[in-house]
């Protein structure tokens, strides 16, 4: 077990030596490095009664116990983070000890230890089980830390497995899928043809004496003339047409996968609960769902005109070669290895140069967006010219970067060229010679019967074989990212969602609002509870001002209540059933956020409004609007509720997007309103509209309102003031008043601050 | 002098100011199992005092907080060293000492080889630690800039890799790494 590990037999001898018995240790645990900060293997035991910990003696002239502490001395335990690891302390005598430091790829296993310490420093039962080794952060098969719980482990992860189900979603479109493939077959197999009708033109019309043919007639020449030339036209025609079918075949395959795909991403990602989201920044998901899907749409391209055709055309082309002249063939075949090797060159070491650029290109653009858009404080502080040399870095860093690159590929491509011209030049020199011989001294000539047809049917095809060999030497290269974006949709696919919904979830068709928090323990990351042990109920229709600062555990509360987190312990019940057990869309039918920052969609404002309720009548959304201190100003826009505002409401100030978002919540109408912060960002003017039309909206509502400004608190049934993630009072602001804590100093604090002019409270002042 | 009572009791400086620590009024030294204390002259004794860069690029030998823990979760800066070398060897070795413990990072000294694995960036490298080979993930702030010239790789586990200087790596070695690492 991880944390019962065996102590090296040498150190429990020299333990024994101090008076220690290894053998009664409860918790015995490795760490990779000392309190020196260096690589040393260092062993943390809990005896019943004391702690040591142990290391070989003789390093820094240390004996073998590094730390011995008795149970009694210790008053509690934390964990503390470094830079690049984390220590255990021990508070002894009012002082942090340093009991033991990690490296962070311990860090999981010590915060478990650190939750042991803590039971065991206030005399809690506790053991060491099986259940402890497991480590949701980590691989079980190969221990490779994870990007978080539950995530599929990229080095353990099958990518056959993953070429299967990739082929698996062209599985509905397979019958075009069959078409699509035999018809890139036809058209390799086309693309032999002119190659032929050449060597026909050559032995046969135009030089047919150099094949030993007979000549022909002025007519017959004329008409073969022209039925070769015609076939050649019929031929190229034909593949013109095959390409096109294939195209189109290629490009309805590709994008219908890759619409499937980002549709099924998208789905998926619906589904997953907000913590993911904290786990993940949007722009990564963006550039999951817009690129990588994007990927499907790339392999369908690699089947039809990349590297499986390739593949096809450079097998056939090679076979065609040999079957008309094997030393030819073998000729052919020997600047293919310095192809290869030039091609591996490029793409190894050329082609990542190119990142830099575009990286050098992305960086002048954002040094270009700084200085532009903050052209006033540039000229404010007079910046001018050391902006101007910023810019100038950043340019010359493309000028450089982009020379570094052209400059190796202008002496690549030549040399490339040259390589290429090599495996031509060997066979214009070798079949030439075989020509000459076979004309100029048929008699004698002993070699291989060679035309000048065939010497341009081979010239034809040893181009056409030459350049699939470079571009299959990106083969790897593309297999691997496509393999790794597709990797990367299929981990989204394959997140579990945690927050599911129970068997038998009950249905809530007439909630009341009554709330009660039991015991309920929560954190973010499990080894730092947000919430300890909080608990508290909210009857129907009652209004719960909640107090704190800020990190107290505030809004946590309100996102266990919509259960967009699951509690660690203890459980919320909604009308008297545990939120777990209630059908999600009930309870999230249940529960109304108005946010701080209030998000809008791209859209109309009506379509704002009605987000929640889809099906309410234009009277309902003016209501709702009116209630909301809304209307007014929505009216005084041309387009009145269908006026179009931006991403995230861009286009209306942040009053206005408040009032729009207490619209939708009101229209809505959830028995349970949280207001978390839902004034705190606008100005003075624009909150009395929005407590106005608050107002309106709580009244007879279960409510749950959390705000800095404690004014706006002041009427509410009663008020829950939070400390590190405890309550610690309850009560009316007239009760807490009186009790004289944390509340009181608040508010104190609070009344003082008021006291200072305010520039909000002057300009209303002076509009009046 | 020290404070026995509960760490909450601990009253520290006026926490609206920067107060520099000199050799002539604070002494730092080691307590009870080898907890870094500072005496602050005419204040008090700090007991397990940690000691925090306030600019570990600039520079590394100046301007380093000494920090005091008082309990749930809360900590008072007791004041920020100017220099270092303007304290008597043995209270500087502790704070460097102190440094050390806090900043667990591998300083690169060669690059043995950088590739593209298992979707990661797999790396092996010598460092003052010792050799190492880890996973990184090619993200943009899995490789960050470490002052004008230098790069911190952070891997899967959020160990950190010190690469002072890219200028001084051998061109070879810079080559390969920024294949990868090129912004």
């Amino acid at each position: 077990m991880l944390l019962n590990q065996p102590l090296p037999e040498d150190l429990g001898g020299l333990l024994r030596k101090e008076g220690i018995d290894p053998n009664l240790a409860w918790l015995c645990v490795q760490t990779d490095i000392n309190l020196s900060g260096l690589y040393e293997p260092i062993y943390l035991l809990v005896l019943p009664e004391r702690l040591t910990t142990v290391g070989q003696p003789g390093s820094n002239g240390q004996g073998v116990l590094r730390i011995d502490l008795k149970r009694a001395d210790i008053k509690e335990f934390r964990t503390r983070q470094g830079v690049g690891g984390g220590f255990i302390d021990a508070l002894v005598d009012g002082v942090y000890v340093e009991v033991l430091a990690y490296s962070n790829a311990r860090a999981d296993l010590f915060h478990k230890v650190a939750g042991k310490l803590k039971d065991w420093a206030e005399n809690k039962e506790v053991s060491v089980t099986a259940e402890d080794d497991k480590n949701p952060r980590k691989c079980p098969v190969c221990g490779l830390t994870l990007e978080f719980p539950g995530d599929v482990c990229r080095r353990c992860v099958n990518r056959g497995a993953v070429f299967v189900r990739v082929l698996k979603l062209m599985r509905p479109y397979a019958g075009k899928a069959i078409i699509m493939m035999c018809l890139v077959l036809a058209s390799i197999g086309i693309s032999l043809i002119p190659q032929h009708l050449v060597r026909l033109l050559i032995d046969k019309v135009l030089a047919p004496e150099q094949a030993h043919n007979p000549a022909l007639d002025p007519e017959q020449a004329k008409r073969w003339l022209l039925g070769l030339v015609g076939a050649l036209f019929g031929t190229h025609l034909l593949g013109a047409v095959i390409g096109m079918f294939t195209g189109r075949l290629g490009s309805f395959v590709g994008t219908q996968v890759s619409y499937d795909m980002r549709s099924r991403v998208l789905n998926h990602l619906t589904r997953l609960e907000v913590a993911y989201y904290d786990r993940y920044n949007v722009g990564q998901l963006m550039a999951r769902v817009a690129g990588d899907t994007e990927q499907m749409r790339g392999f369908v391209h690699q089947l039809t005109s990349g590297f499986l055709a390739q593949l096809i055309q450079l097998v056939v082309v090679g076979a065609m070669l040999f079957s008309l002249n094997w030393r030819l063939g073998f000729f052919t075949l020997l600047p293919a290895p310095l192809v290869f090797l030039a091609a591996m060159f490029f793409w190894k070491r050329i082609y990542p140069r190119f990142y830099r650029v575009w990286d050098a290109n992305s960086k002048l653009h954002g040094t270009l967006n700084t200085i532009l858009s903050g052209i006033r404080v540039v000229k404010a502080f007079g910046q001018e010219r050391k902006e101007q040399d910023r810019f100038g870095v950043s340019s010359a860093y493309i000028r450089d970067s982009s020379r570094g690159v052209e400059y190796t590929v202008s002496a690549f491509n030549p040399a490339i060229g040259i390589i290429f011209q090599l495996g031509g030049l060997i066979v214009w020199y070798v079949g030439g010679q075989w020509v000459l011989q076979d004309k100029l001294l048929p008699g004698d000539y002993s070699g291989p019967r060679f035309t000048l047809g065939m010497l341009m049917q081979v010239l034809g095809y040893l181009w056409m074989f030459y350049g699939p060999l470079g571009s299959l030497t990106q083969l790897t290269s593309w297999l691997t990212q496509f393999l790794t974006a597709t990797q990367r949709t299929f981990e989204i696919l394959d997140t579990p969602v945690q927050i599911v919904e129970a068997k038998d979830a009950k249905r809530l068709p007439a909630p009341r609002g009554a709330i009660a928090f039991e015991n309920v323990a929560f954190g973010y990351n499990r080894h730092e509870p947000i919430l300890k042990n909080v608990s508290f109920e909210v009857r129907p229709g009652e209004h719960l001002g909640i107090v704190g600062k800020s990190g107290s555990g505030k809004t946590t509360l309100t996102n266990i209540l919509a259960r967009f987190y699951e509690v660690d312990e203890g459980r919320v019940l909604l009308d008297g059933a545990d939120v777990r057990e209630i059908n999600l869309a009930d309870l999230r039918r249940c529960v109304g956020i108005v946010l701080q920052e209030p998000f809008l969609f791209r859209g109309t404002i009506y379509a704002n409004i009605t987000y929640g309720r889809r099906d309410a009548t234009p009277e309902e959304v003016m209501a709702a609007a009116k209630a909301a201190n809304a209307h007014d100003f929505i009216m005084h826009h041309p387009l009145g509720y269908d006026t179009y505002i931006g991403e995230r409401g861009a286009g209306l100030s942040g009053g206005e997007r408040q009032r729009v978002s207490i619209a939708r919540a009101l229209l809505y109408d959830p028995p349970v309103l949280v207001l978390d912060e839902a004034t705190s960002n606008v100005d003075t003017e624009s909150e009395q509209l929005i407590q106005q039309a608050l107002a309106r909206v709580t009244a007879g509502r279960t409510t749950i309102a959390i705000a800095h400004r404690l004014s706006t608190l002041k009427n509410s049934d009663r008020i829950v003031v939070m400390d590190d993630g405890r309550i610690v009072e309850m009560g009316t602001h007239e009760e807490l008043m009186v009790l004289g804590g944390l509340y009181h100093r608040l508010v104190k604090i609070q009344t003082e601050l008021s006291r200072e002019p305010s520039v909000d409270a002057l300009v209303v002042e002076g509009k009046k | 002098m020290t404070d026995r009572g509960t760490p909450e009791a601990v009253i520290g400086p006026d926490p609206t100011k920067v107060r520099f620590l000199t050799p002539h009024m604070c002494r730092i030294h080691l307590g009870s199992h080898g907890a870094l204390h500072v005496t602050v002259a005419n204040e008090r004794i700090y007991g397990g005092v940690y000691a925090a860069y306030a600019f570990p690029v600039a520079y590394p030998d100046k301007y380093i907080a000494l920090i005091h823990s008082v309990g749930r979760g809360r900590d008072i800066e007791i004041g920020i060293i100017h220099d270092l070398n303007e304290f008597p060897p043995a209270d500087a070795d502790l704070v460097r000492e102190a440094l050390a413990r806090r900043y667990f990072v591998h300083t690169i000294t060669k690059l043995t080889s950088i590739g593209w694995k298992y979707g990661f960036i797999a790396v092996e490298a010598e460092t003052d630690k010792g050799p190492v080979d880890f996973l990184m993930r090619w993200q943009y702030d899995r490789a960050v800039d470490y002052g004008q010239d230098g790069k911190v790789l952070i891997d899967v586990d959020e160990n950190r890799y010190l690469i002072p200087d890219l200028r001084q790596l051998p061109p070879g070695e810079l080559a390969d790494l920024q294949r990868y690492i090129y912004w």
